[in-house]
Parts: C-alpha cells; sequence; structure tokens
C-alpha cells in the first residue's frame, strides 16, 4: 500500500486510480487475508458458535464493502492520495526497529545481538528517527540524544521503577 | 439526590488523600503538556504511562490517567488559539476563532473564556457522572449476554453514524477492527486464530500496541509528511479575565456547550469529539451576529471548549457503569484496571465504591487544579510551543518504544506498533478514520464472547437477541439510528455541522 508514490501536480489521480478505488481495494484485500487467515476455522460446532464464525463473517463482510465502494467510486476515483512520505517513514522505522533488536538483544539466523540497554537503544532510536526531518541538524541530534536519554532512563529505570535494563555490558543490569 | 452528594462526600475524602491530590495534579499537568504539544495525544501517553501505574493502587492511578485525558482538553486550546493548530482533536473547532481573536490582541480572553467554560463544563459533567453513576449501573445489573451483545451493536452503529466522511468506510473500519480483536488464541478453545503461526500473535494484539502504533507513530508520519507552519502569536495575550459584561454575554455558550458535551460525550466513537462541532454549529445559529464566527466571535470559543471538556468526562460514564469503553482513552482505562485486578462494569461501584466515587470527584478537584495550572503558567506553555518538531518526534518516538516494550518485557511488541503505524499511515492517507477502527478493536472481543454466552443460554436460536424486550429495544434504536443515517436530508444535516466549522 506504501509504495504507490505519486506527486499531486504530476499524477492527478494516482495512475487512474483515485483514493477512493484505493481505499475500495485495499478494504478487498483486507477482506480477502482475513479469510485466507481463516480458512482453517470451524465454521459451527456442535455445541454453538465455532470459532471461525466471527472471523469468516466479518471477512466477508468487509470484502462485500470493498466491491460496494469500488462501485460508488465508479464515477469519481477521488482525488489522488498525494506524495507518500517515504523518505519520512524510512528513519522512523528503522530507529524503532533499532531499539527493539538492541534494547534485549535479538537473534535472527547468523546475527545476534546482546542486550545493551537503553542506554543503547535510546540514542539509535533518537538519532536515526530525527534524521527522517527535512531540517534535521546531526550535532543538535546527537546532543539531544544523550540528554533525553540520561533523561529516560532516570525517569523510567530509577523513578519509576520500570525493569528496562539499563546497560547490562557495563552496570550488569 | 441527596445520596448523591453522600456519596461525592465519600469520594473527596478519598481524593483529598495528599497522594491522591498529588497524583491527581501530576495527571492535570502531563495532560495539559500532551495537550499543549501538537503530535503527542492522550491515547499515546496514556499507553506509554500504562506500565507505571502498576506500582500504584487503583484509586491512585485511574486518578492520575483520568487528569491526563481531561487536562489534554485544557491545554489542546492553548494550542489552537496561540498557534493555530489544535493540540488535540477535540480543539479544531476552538482554533477557528480562538486564533482570530489572538490574532486581535485577544489571546488572553479566549484562553480565560476557554478555561472557565472548561471548569464550568467539568464541574457540571462531575455532577451528571455522580447522578447517573447509581441508575446506570442498576440498568446494567439487569443485562445478561444478549442486552451486553444488542448494547454493543448500538454503540458500534452510534460509533458509525457519528463519523465523519463515508459510511461505508466507516462501517469496514469498525468491523475490521473486530476483525482484529478475533486474531490470537480462541478464547474458549485456545485453538490458534488468524496467527500465521507468528509466535507473537498468538494472545492477540494489545490494544496498547494498536493504539500506540497508530495514534502514535502514525501520528508522527502523518505530520513529518505534512509539516504544519506554526504561527504562535507574538503579540502580548492580553488580559486573562473577561469582564463581567463579557462573561454575561458568554454563559448562555457555556451552559448550551456543556448540555451538548455532555451529552455527545456518552455516545460511543467519536461522540467526544462531535460535541465541539456541535456547539459551534449550535451557537453560529442562535447568535445574532452570525457573520462574527470565523472572525473571532468569543463564544465560538466558550461554547466548543466547554462542549469538549464535558465530553471528555461523561465518556467516563458507559465504562464506570457498564464497563464499555466508548473510546480508545476509556480502552485504555480498561486496561488500567485490569492490571489492577478491578473488572470494569456495573460491580465497580458496589465493590470499590472508593474507587468510582474517588475518581469522580477528584476530576472536580483536577479542573480546578487546571484553571490555576493553566491561566497563570501560560508563559510558560507558550515557550513550549517553541520546542521544534525536528526535536520533539524522536522524543516520542524514544517515548513510544519504551512504553511498548514496557508492556510485557518483550520487543516484538514494539515491531509490531510500528507495523501498525504504517497501517495508521496509510488508513490516514485514503481517508479511513481510525476512531471507529479502535472502537470496533476494543469492544470486539466482549462482542464475541457475549455473543457465544448469548447462544450458548438460548441452545443456539438466534432468536433470543429479539425475544428479550431490552435486547430487541437496543437492536431497534440502532437499526433506526443506521436508517436515519442514510437518509439523503440527515446525511446532509451531518456534513453541515461538520463543514460548518
Amino acid at each position: 500500500m506504501t509504495g504507490s508514490q505519486t506527486n499531486t501536480q504530476a499524477a492527478p489521480s494516482n495512475g487512474g486510480l483515485g483514493r477512493e478505488r484505493i481505499a475500495g481495494i485495499v478494504l478487498i484485500g483486507f477482506g480477502g487475508l482475513g479469510l485466507w487467515a481463516g480458512y482453517d476455522l470451524p465454521f459451527m460446532t456442535s455445541d454453538g458458535v465455532g470459532s471461525g464464525l466471527l472471523p469468516r463473517l466479518l471477512s466477508f463482510v468487509i470484502l462485500g464493502l470493498g466491491i460496494l465502494q469500488l462501485l460508488l467510486s465508479r464515477k469519481d476515483p477521488g482525488p489522488s492520495t498525494g506524495r507518500w512520505a517515504i523518505r519520512e517513514t524510512i528513519p522512523v522505522i528503522l530507529g524503532v526497529v533499532l531499539f527493539a533488536v538492541t534494547v534485549r538483544g535479538h537473534h535472527l539466523g547468523p546475527i545476534s545481538i546482546p542486550s545493551l540497554g537503553l542506554s543503547v537503544a535510546c540514542p539509535l532510536a533518537i538519532v536515526a528517527s530525527g534524521l527522517a526531518a527535512r531540517d534535521a541538524r546531526l550535532g543538535e541530534l546527537l546532543i539531544f540524544a544523550v540528554v533525553l536519554t540520561a533523561f529516560c532512563i532516570g525517569l523510567f529505570r530509577y523513578a519509576l521503577g520500570l525493569s528496562v535494563p539499563v546497560a547490562p555490558w557495563f552496570l550488569g543490569y | 439526590m441527596l445520596d448523591v452528594f453522600i456519596n461525592l462526600g465519600l469520594g473527596l475524602a478519598v481524593a483529598l488523600t495528599f497522594k491522591n491530590i498529588a497524583l491527581c495534579f501530576i495527571g492535570c499537568l502531563i495532560g495539559t503538556l500532551v495537550g499543549v504539544l501538537p503530535g503527542v495525544g492522550p491515547v499515546a501517553t496514556i499507553a506509554i504511562l500504562l506500565p507505571v501505574t502498576l506500582s500504584l493502587d487503583p484509586t491512585g492511578s485511574l486518578i492520575m490517567l483520568a487528569g491526563i485525558y481531561y487536562g489534554a482538553q485544557y491545554g489542546g486550546s492553548t494550542t489552537a488559539i496561540l498557534v493555530n493548530i489544535p493540540g488535540e482533536a477535540t480543539a479544531v473547532v476552538t482554533a477557528i476563532d480562538g486564533h482570530k481573536m489572538a490574532q486581535n490582541g485577544q489571546a488572553g480572553l479566549a484562553l480565560g473564556l476557554a478555561a472557565i467554560g472548561s471548569f464550568v463544563a467539568g464541574t457540571v459533567a462531575t455532577i451528571v457522572i455522580a447522578a447517573l453513576g447509581v441508575p446506570m449501573t442498576r440498568m446494567g445489573l439487569l443485562f445478561g449476554p444478549a442486552e451486553y451483545f444488542s448494547l454493543m451493536i448500538m454503540g458500534l452503529v452510534f460509533a458509525v453514524v457519528l463519523a465523519h466522511g463515508s459510511l461505508v468506510k466507516a462501517i469496514a473500519m469498525i468491523l475490521l477492527g473486530v476483525l482484529l480483536s478475533c486474531v490470537g488464541a480462541d478464547m474458549e478453545t485456545g485453538r490458534e486464530r488468524m496467527t500465521f503461526d507468528f509466535g507473537m500473535l498468538h494472545d492477540g494484539i494489545e490494544f496498547v500496541v494498536l493504539a500506540m502504533g497508530i495514534f502514535g507513530f502514525g501520528e508522527i508520519f502523518k505530520n513529518l509528511a505534512d509539516p504544519e507552519s506554526r504561527d504562535v502569536v507574538r503579540s502580548r495575550i492580553g488580559r486573562l479575565w473577561p469582564t463581567l459584561k463579557e462573561l454575561r454575554e458568554n454563559t448562555a455558550p457555556i451552559l448550551r456547550g456543556t448540555f451538548l458535551g455532555s451529552i455527545l460525550g456518552v455516545l460511543p466513537g467519536n461522540g467526544a469529539i462531535l460535541g465541539p462541532f456541535a456547539s459551534y454549529a449550535v451557537e453560529k445559529r442562535l447568535s445574532k451576529r452570525p457573520q462574527d464566527f470565523g472572525h473571532g466571535a468569543p463564544a465560538g470559543v466558550a461554547g466548543p471548549e466547554s462542549a469538549n471538556n464535558a465530553g471528555a468526562q461523561t465518556s467516563f460514564i458507559p465504562l464506570l457503569t457498564l464497563g464499555l469503553p466508548p473510546n480508545a482513552v476509556m480502552a485504555l482505562m480498561v486496561g488500567a484496571m485490569m492490571i489492577q485486578g478491578i473488572v470494569p462494569g456495573p460491580q465497580v461501584i458496589e465493590r470499590n465504591p472508593e474507587l468510582f466515587w474517588g475518581l469522580v470527584a477528584s476530576m472536580w478537584i483536577g479542573n480546578l487544579m487546571l484553571v490555576i495550572i493553566n491561566l497563570p503558567l501560560i508563559g510558560l506553555w507558550v515557550k513550549l510551543l517553541r520546542v521544534p518538531y525536528r526535536l520533539l518526534f524522536p522524543a516520542i518516538v524514544c517515548f513510544c518504544c519504551i512504553g511498548l516494550y514496557s508492556i510485557a518485557n518483550d520487543a516484538a511488541q514494539v515491531m509490531m506498533a510500528a507495523f501498525f503505524g504504517l497501517v495508521g499511515y496509510a488508513l490516514y492517507k485514503l481517508e479511513f478514520e481510525p476512531a471507529p477502527l479502535a472502537l470496533g478493536f476494543v469492544l470486539g472481543r466482549l462482542l464475541e464472547e457475549k455473543l457465544r454466552q448469548a447462544l450458548i443460554i438460548s441452545d443456539g436460536s438466534p432468536l433470543t437477541f429479539l425475544q428479550s424486550p431490552l435486547s430487541a429495544a437496543l437492536l431497534a434504536i440502532g437499526v433506526l439510528a443506521l436508517v436515519v443515517a442514510v437518509l439523503p436530508a440527515m446525511r446532509r444535516g451531518r456534513d453541515d455541522v461538520f463543514k460548518e466549522a
């Protein structure tokens, strides 16, 4: 869904698809995904509602609404969705993922990251995501990351008593 | 009627302990802060602070979290008036006339009226909650599974009716929310549903993760893509207190706003957001000088501001009396109660009277504090508004990550929220509203549970929903609301309410 990058001025309707049509297609996609995900669930069992009844019913209705949405947008596909902020989302997602894999370590195939704690995870998340801003300044961001990390460790670990690792490689917790 | 005051007295005794006053103050302060800062809402904030409440007692934690919610309504208006960006979704309307007033050199008056209106609304809403608490609870106790199911269906229909934009899209969002809530182990058989064998989906999707993804990260993507130009009022703020004449002129708008906000706040979905819009439309229609609206009419600030604060508070009613959360914030309150081992529902008022009445009384105290926090400290909030967004959002990302990780000391939740952030951004681009999705998700599990219970009791006959008169009546109201919403005349009226603002 996030793949269609079009400029508002250059292509007024996402290459023939307007916002409303894409919305319809997305709904059909959601409905289809729901049906596929729940295809093996029993619809009804001998003693009442099976675990598949509600999911399948909902998926069918969502699929139907998607088709309805497509039909409604036949005449007016709606304006273009405009520019998708790919350049802004990637650094933020990267920052969040970096936080997730470093805070308590992560193992994925041959790569294995030890538990590095907030002292590493926070600055990584702040700097990586901060670069998403068009007016980002690296120097300012680095200083800000150090200050904010210290603040977060003080607030969440010491003042609020959450059991987040701080710096296992240095402090042992 | 006397009972109400006796109960409120009990509540005041609970709320006025040193610890609870302190928690209320902290909540209001944080609430004002996130309200003032555009791009951070009460949903993300409460979600971040949820793990923290583990170390507090139930009453104290709810008092603090509630303070964040209604505190944000106060803070949101400050930003709306001074910067022309709504600090919160409920302050959209305030920005129109509030900012014009500020440009005309009446910023102080706008802020003062907003604060006084909010305080009056908060006081009235507190009494409304106290008065409705016991009767609503009695009604809730009469409800069996079938009635609860029908009530939730009615609530979801109302959420569709109150959502703005396309009906098809709103219905689809609600159903998608319910569908997402089905992911994870089946509550009866434990069988995995729609998990694609992902370990992190086995226990289902946490509401906090969904909420932080869509309302936290999604909001950041949105703001980064379309940066809003900030136009902080540079002129002086001027006197804060209105003259007696101005106060008299705005008494009626404040009271009407309070009334509308209180009613709409109880309704599920967009209720609390609709309140200010409705108030603005009413004031414009009743005004002798409707042409002033949009150019700095004080009534266009006083009315909507009262409405949003009243709505924020009365939205606690369905949660506290029936155990049904009407919006995302209240769903997080459910989470906060569950952490403490309290199951929301009509039994809360009986079993935990100190919690119920303490919370209600704290709201009034909180409103009093907010007037104090907001008016004299206005200079501080203005300074805060000068923090550039390029530093604000990395801080939000960092806080969200820590909050998400702390839910279950599980980094997978952090990643899942990032994914929902992307979904939320896509939904925003396609003009799907996130509020109905969140509501569908919140009520989804309860809905299925009650559906199954009702069908077991009735030996599988779906007629049970029509045979119980109460259940049938609730469903009938739902159908009626849907029919009315589809009628072309009504649809136009509904769009007008949003458009006029």
